[in-house]
């Protein structure tokens, strides 16, 4: 064993003083290898480093947003480790959870940037509005966009929870009335940007990010969408627990039918498991109670960009035909063209064949061009 | 291969066999079509899967086999399409990407004229061997329609992948799409304009075969259209000193 540093003695005490067995310790740390896709191996080596290595300090910014992210990391239903490793991080600054207020939290902001510059990580929640030069969000009288760029550029790394701070989310859908932008889009450039969208994220995998830095002082590898592939390199899809009824050809048809009790795919209720990215199947919400197609509703696809615009109507297969309304399904469209096709040129050949019996017969007449053979 | 070319009669007086459609060009167009016919019936499956599966999930692969089904009929069409791309610059002049792309002023011409004579304005066809510049046209955007759909298609089929696969590298397309549920959306459009398509193709092949009783719907089979005297002439002539 290492030699014990001061940083452990305080860890265990912390656990001890929340009642948190080394077993659950243990085990917490295992879930997170599990949830970045490492071998169980890993525990050890995540349990050490979670004991062991100094926390970063860690601000929490929310813009443009519900504050569903911030439920969703802190509302478990039991103290997890989880809560202890968000704990022993410094959050110098939240503005749902700090005592602080006013001018002294906004100094606080400031104290906390200016003293590990380059140090923190800058966890971004919400859209950032750009519209009306900011005005629709604005703290301490300075606007979102000029707060995330201060706190952004200075951070060691930003993550953008949720999918509002991740691709814009709800705020920009069409017309986006507010010109709300993503943190990507509002501070280009941004080497350690993480996305980790979804409404809300999920907060074990947030937690997983954060061991992972703590563990290998690393950001974890990404997608080309700045997405964790730890938690978003796979389809709902191709890990849903009702896939062996989608390839079997069973489906729920109607909410309640026969179908649908019986657990069936929810791929004719519109589920969007097929083109959504995260780990929902796996690691479940509300540590793992169930997940929403595990309860029987169809996946929305709140992890991907434009989910909004894009996943709607959230009860059907596909979009709907601009123009034609959510009812009209396209093979209908489509029927119906073809078939419309079809006697345009039945019409067409009629009036062809028409003209070529007219021709006939007018040639007929002449008794010159009648002997063809 | 050489312009073989026979003699013929029918009532129209001697008439002329020339070989226009080599055959590449005929292998091509009946893998497209087959392939096409097989995409849209599981496709349509695929969409909307209707048919009633019961009992134990484990003993059915009704949706997996129409995939599977669907994904070997999309390599034929795949290979097919690209396949007659590449002949496009390697076959005779009827093959040829200008029989597509209109550059010529003949053709350019050519396409207001065919237009005129299917809308009724005119009494004759302009006469031309391969494709007439007006359906080559249609064969342009049609040929887009297909690299939309293989686009579109190994954009869905990327994202399931394994990622050391070789599919897992069409990945980048999924944005070029606009998301993969714009893949789905748009693969969908697209069968629909490829039904529509076919629908006017096999109408219009019957049209000009029987009504007009030319030699085109055999020509599709044979390779050989049938012509008169003076066009076989100039098309043989075209296609030799092209070699
Ligand atoms: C003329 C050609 C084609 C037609 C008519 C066709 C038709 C269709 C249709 C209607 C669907 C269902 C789409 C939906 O509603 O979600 C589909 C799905 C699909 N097609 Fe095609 N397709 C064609 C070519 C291709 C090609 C070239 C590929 C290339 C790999 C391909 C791969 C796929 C895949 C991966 C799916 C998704 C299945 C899923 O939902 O998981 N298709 N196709
Ligand atoms: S319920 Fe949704 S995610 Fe699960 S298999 Fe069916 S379509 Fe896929
Ligand atoms: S199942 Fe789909 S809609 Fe539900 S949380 Fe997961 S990604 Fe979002």
């Amino acid at each position: 064993m290492d030699k014990r540093t001061a940083e452990q003695d305080w860890f265990e005490r912390e656990l001890e003083r929340r009642g948190v067995s080394r077993r659950d310790f243990l085990g917490f740390c295992g879930t997170m290898a599990t949830a970045l896709a490492l071998p169980p191996l890993f525990g050890s080596r995540i349990a050490r480093a979670v004991e062991t290595a100094p926390k970063p300090t860690l601000v929490w910014l929310e813009f443009q947003d519900c504050a569903g992210n911030t439920e969703s990391f802190l509302r478990a239903s039991r103290p997890t480790v989880a809560d202890i490793i968000l704990d022993t991080l410094s959050i110098d600054y939240h503005e749902t959870i700090m005592a602080a207020a006013g001018h002294q939290a906004e100094q606080n902001l400031s104290d906390a940037i200016t003293r590990d510059h380059g140090a923190y990580i800058a966890v971004i929640e919400g859209s950032i509005p750009t519209g009306a030069g900011g005005a629709y969000c604005t703290i301490g009288g300075r606007s979102a966009l000029d707060i995330a760029r201060e706190v952004c550029e200075g951070a060691a790394a930003t993550v953008a929870i949720g999918t509002c701070a991740s691709f814009g989310g709800l705020p920009a859908a069409a017309p986006n009335p507010t010109g709300a932008l993503s943190v990507a889009d509002a501070v280009p450039g941004l080497e350690n940007l993480i996305n980790m969208p979804a409404c809300p994220a999920n907060g074990e995998n947030l937690a997983a990010l954060i061991v992972y830095y703590v563990t290998f002082g690393r950001l974890p590898e990404l997608d080309g969408l700045r997405r964790p592939l730890y938690a978003y390199g796979k389809l709902i899809h191709d890990a849903c627990e009702k896939r062996a009824h989608y390839d079997a050809g069973q489906y729920a048809e109607a909410w309640g039918d026969d179908g649908h009790r019986k657990g069936y795919c929810l791929y004719k209720m519109g589920c969007k498991g097929p083109v959504t990215h995260q780990n929902c199947p796996n690691v479940g919400w509300n540590e793992n109670t169930n997940w929403p197609v595990g309860c029987g509703h169809p996946c929305i696809g709140c992890a991907e960009p434009s989910f909004w615009d894009r996943m709607t109507p959230f009860y059907r297969h596909l979009p709907e035909i601009p123009g034609l309304g959510p009812h009209t399904s396209l093979d209908k469209v489509g029927l119906g063209v073809t078939v419309g096709v079809g006697a345009a040129f039945a019409t067409h050949t009629a009036l062809h064949v028409a003209r070529k019996n007219a021709e006939r017969k007018r040639n007929a007449v002449k008794p010159e061009e009648g002997d063809e053979e | 291969m050489s312009a073989t070319t026979d003699s013929a009669t029918n009532n129209h007086g001697h008439l002329d066999r020339v070989y226009v459609w080599e055959w590449p060009v005929r292998l091509f167009h009946w893998s497209i079509a087959a392939s096409v016919v097989v995409l849209a019936v599981t496709g349509i499956y695929i969409g909307n899967p209707f048919l009633p599966v019961t009992g134990e999930a484990t003993r059915h692969f009704v949706m997996g086999t129409m995939k599977s089904i669907h994904f070997i009929a999309a390599m034929v069409f795949l290979l097919s399409v690209l396949s007659r791309v590449l002949w496009m610059f390697a076959g005779n002049p009827y093959a040829r990407w200008h029989q597509f792309v209109p550059v010529s002023a003949r053709r350019l011409k050519g396409i207001w004229e065919t237009a005129a004579f299917y809308l009724f304005l005119k009494k004759d066809s302009p006469a031309f061997v391969g494709h007439n510049p007006l359906a080559g046209l249609v064969y342009c955007v049609v040929y887009g329609l297909c690299f939309v759909m293989i686009a579109t298609g190994l954009a869905m089929a990327s994202a399931s992948a394994h990622v050391d696969s070789m599919l897992s590298s069409f990945q980048f397309l999924i944005p070029l799409c606009g998301g993969l549920q714009m893949a789905h959306f748009l693969h969908h459009i697209g069968m629909w304009l490829i039904i529509g398509f076919v629908a006017h193709h096999v109408w219009s092949a019957f049209l000009v075969g029987t009504v007009e009783r030319s030699s085109l719907i055999d020509s599709i089979f044979s390779g050989y259209k049938v012509l008169t005297p003076d066009i076989a002439h100039r098309a043989r002539k075209h296609i030799e000193e092209d070699r």
